[in-house]
């Protein structure tokens, strides 16, 4: 995977807020476009965390909800233009499930930039650029998830894991979590 | 309604003399004023204690699911019922002719604490049964208008601004006990193993927090909302009375105005649902 540390992506902004975007990138388009982009020294933001899946029609709405859920301040979905699909309809049914899927989490209340999705051929290492960049920025511009209210902060899974299975943490960990408690 | 009370009881007790069906499937009165309960026997001697009344609120469909091993079944059947039916035929659930459908002429079903019609019925628009083997009694002029448009909650709350949207949502799904019931009354929710029981898969956790209801409640909704034939049984069952109704039919609106007018359960021709299939020239956003 090649992804170019982009230096100017920070100074220009006033925080030092910097979003993780998971992309779900279908194996024969997008991914090969974000190596083409590797390749020929493009350079676009870090934040982005490619994920390869066999195909656009791979991606399980629940793996957004679970991502978001799970801190990442945006996803962003990349397949094959609808006709290059590499099994022939898997981006169509892609395309019908997220045309959906996106109306409904704003629906729940969330902000409609920070889940996207894009066809992105193999040779559009130009677009991938771009579009990863302005993903970024938009992003950047709406701040943390944690911070949006969409997800439950009050809520810290470890802790509670850590709870509800005391045999498996030890006396220091245990004292560690009632001072973090308090 | 008590001469189609009558004429179902002995409807009924035929059916199953004659040994032309296994099993019927009907109403009885609850424990409670005003309260009925799903009466499902083989016996003919209890199709005397079947009722038809203004609180049958339960939708019977589901039931022949659990008794479709015993062979035909004799179902009740009012518009939601017959439409569920149509819906369980075409998931390849049951066949038709294991069925035999007595439609009834429904008006809407009233709830047994305010006496008012329940809202799943007053935005009901095919109260009269769309499939049935014989229908007791004629439906009513005015049974298949609804009072409410089915649409006109969801304008409402796509009205709000975003933040009130999340407060309103967030609010619901705290309330949340994950008791599935949702689920379980579901005429769509069919699968034999539900990804919320699947426990080494680690779909979903066990605890109970504001992300993992949503987890739960968003991904129902992804998987039954191309198939939701509206009964509203997931909103009337819910214990903390979630908006359940608001969630599926944004679906189906977005689905309607994306995809074309479509209604689920109408008939049980194998039309596919929208997520089952696709089209060339689809609406295009993600260029």
């Amino acid at each position: 995977m090649s992804v170019v540390e982009n230096s100017a992506a920070t100074p220009d902004v006033a925080t030092d807020f910097e979003p993780k975007i998971l992309a779900f990138c279908c194996n024969w388009c997008t991914y090969a476009g974000a190596d083409l982009a590797g390749l020929n020294r493009m350079k676009y933001p870090a934040n982005v965390r490619l994920l390869r899946v066999p195909c656009s029609g791979r991606v399980n709405p629940q793996f957004v909800i679970e991502a978001l859920q799970k801190g990442c301040d945006g996803v962003l979905v990349c397949g094959c233009h609808p006709g290059d699909c590499h099994y022939v309809t898997g981006n169509y049914f892609a395309k019908r499930r997220m045309l959906v899927f996106k109306r409904l989490l704003e629906y729940a209340g969330l902000e409609p930039k920070r889940f996207q999705v894009r066809w992105i051929s193999g040779a559009e290492a130009g677009k991938f650029r771009d579009t990863v960049t302005s993903v970024c920025e938009q992003i950047r511009a709406l701040g943390p998830i944690r911070e949006s209210g969409f997800i439950d902060t009050d809520f810290d899974a470890d802790v509670l894991n850590a709870v509800c299975a005391p045999s498996v943490v030890s006396t220091e960990e245990a004292t560690t979590i009632e001072e973090a408690a308090k | 309604m008590s001469d189609i009370q009558e004429s179902l009881r002995v409807r009924a007790k035929e059916l199953l003399e004659s040994g032309e069906v296994a099993t019927v499937i009907g109403w009885e009165n609850g424990r409670f004023p005003n309260q009925t309960t799903p009466l499902i026997t083989r016996d003919a001697d209890r199709t005397g204690d079947l009722v038809w009344n203004d609180y049958c609120a339960n939708t019977l469909a589901k039931y022949v699911l659990d008794t479709k091993s015993a062979g035909k079944t004799a179902v009740c059947v009012r518009g939601c019922d017959s439409r569920a039916i149509n819906r369980l035929v075409d998931d390849g659930q049951i066949a038709r002719d294991q069925l035999y459908l007595i439609g009834m002429p429904c008006t809407g079903m009233k709830d047994r604490a305010t006496g008012e019609l329940l809202s799943k019925c007053a935005e009901c628009a095919h109260k009269t049964p769309v499939v049935s083997d014989e229908m007791l009694g004629e439906p009513t002029a005015d049974a298949d208008s609804a009072t409410t448009t089915r649409f006109a909650r969801i304008d409402e709350v796509e009205q709000m601004s975003r933040e009130e949207r999340e407060t309103y949502f967030k609010t619901a799904f705290t309330k949340c006990i994950r008791c599935y019931a949702c689920r379980n009354v579901c005429p769509c929710c069919t699968c034999r193993e539900c990804f919320v029981d699947q426990r080494r898969e680690d779909w979903l956790g066990k605890q109970n927090n504001l992300n993992e209801n949503r987890f739960y409640g968003l991904t129902r909704i992804m998987h039954i909302g191309d198939r939701c034939i509206e009964c509203g049984e997931c909103a009337r069952v819910c214990p903390t009375d979630l908006p359940l109704m608001e969630l599926n039919r944004k679906v189906i609106k977005d689905m309607n105005e994306l995809f074309g007018e479509f209604e689920a359960g109408m008939d049980a021709t194998g039309v596919k649902p929208v997520f089952q299939t696709f089209e060339l020239d689809d609406v295009e956003e993600f260029m």
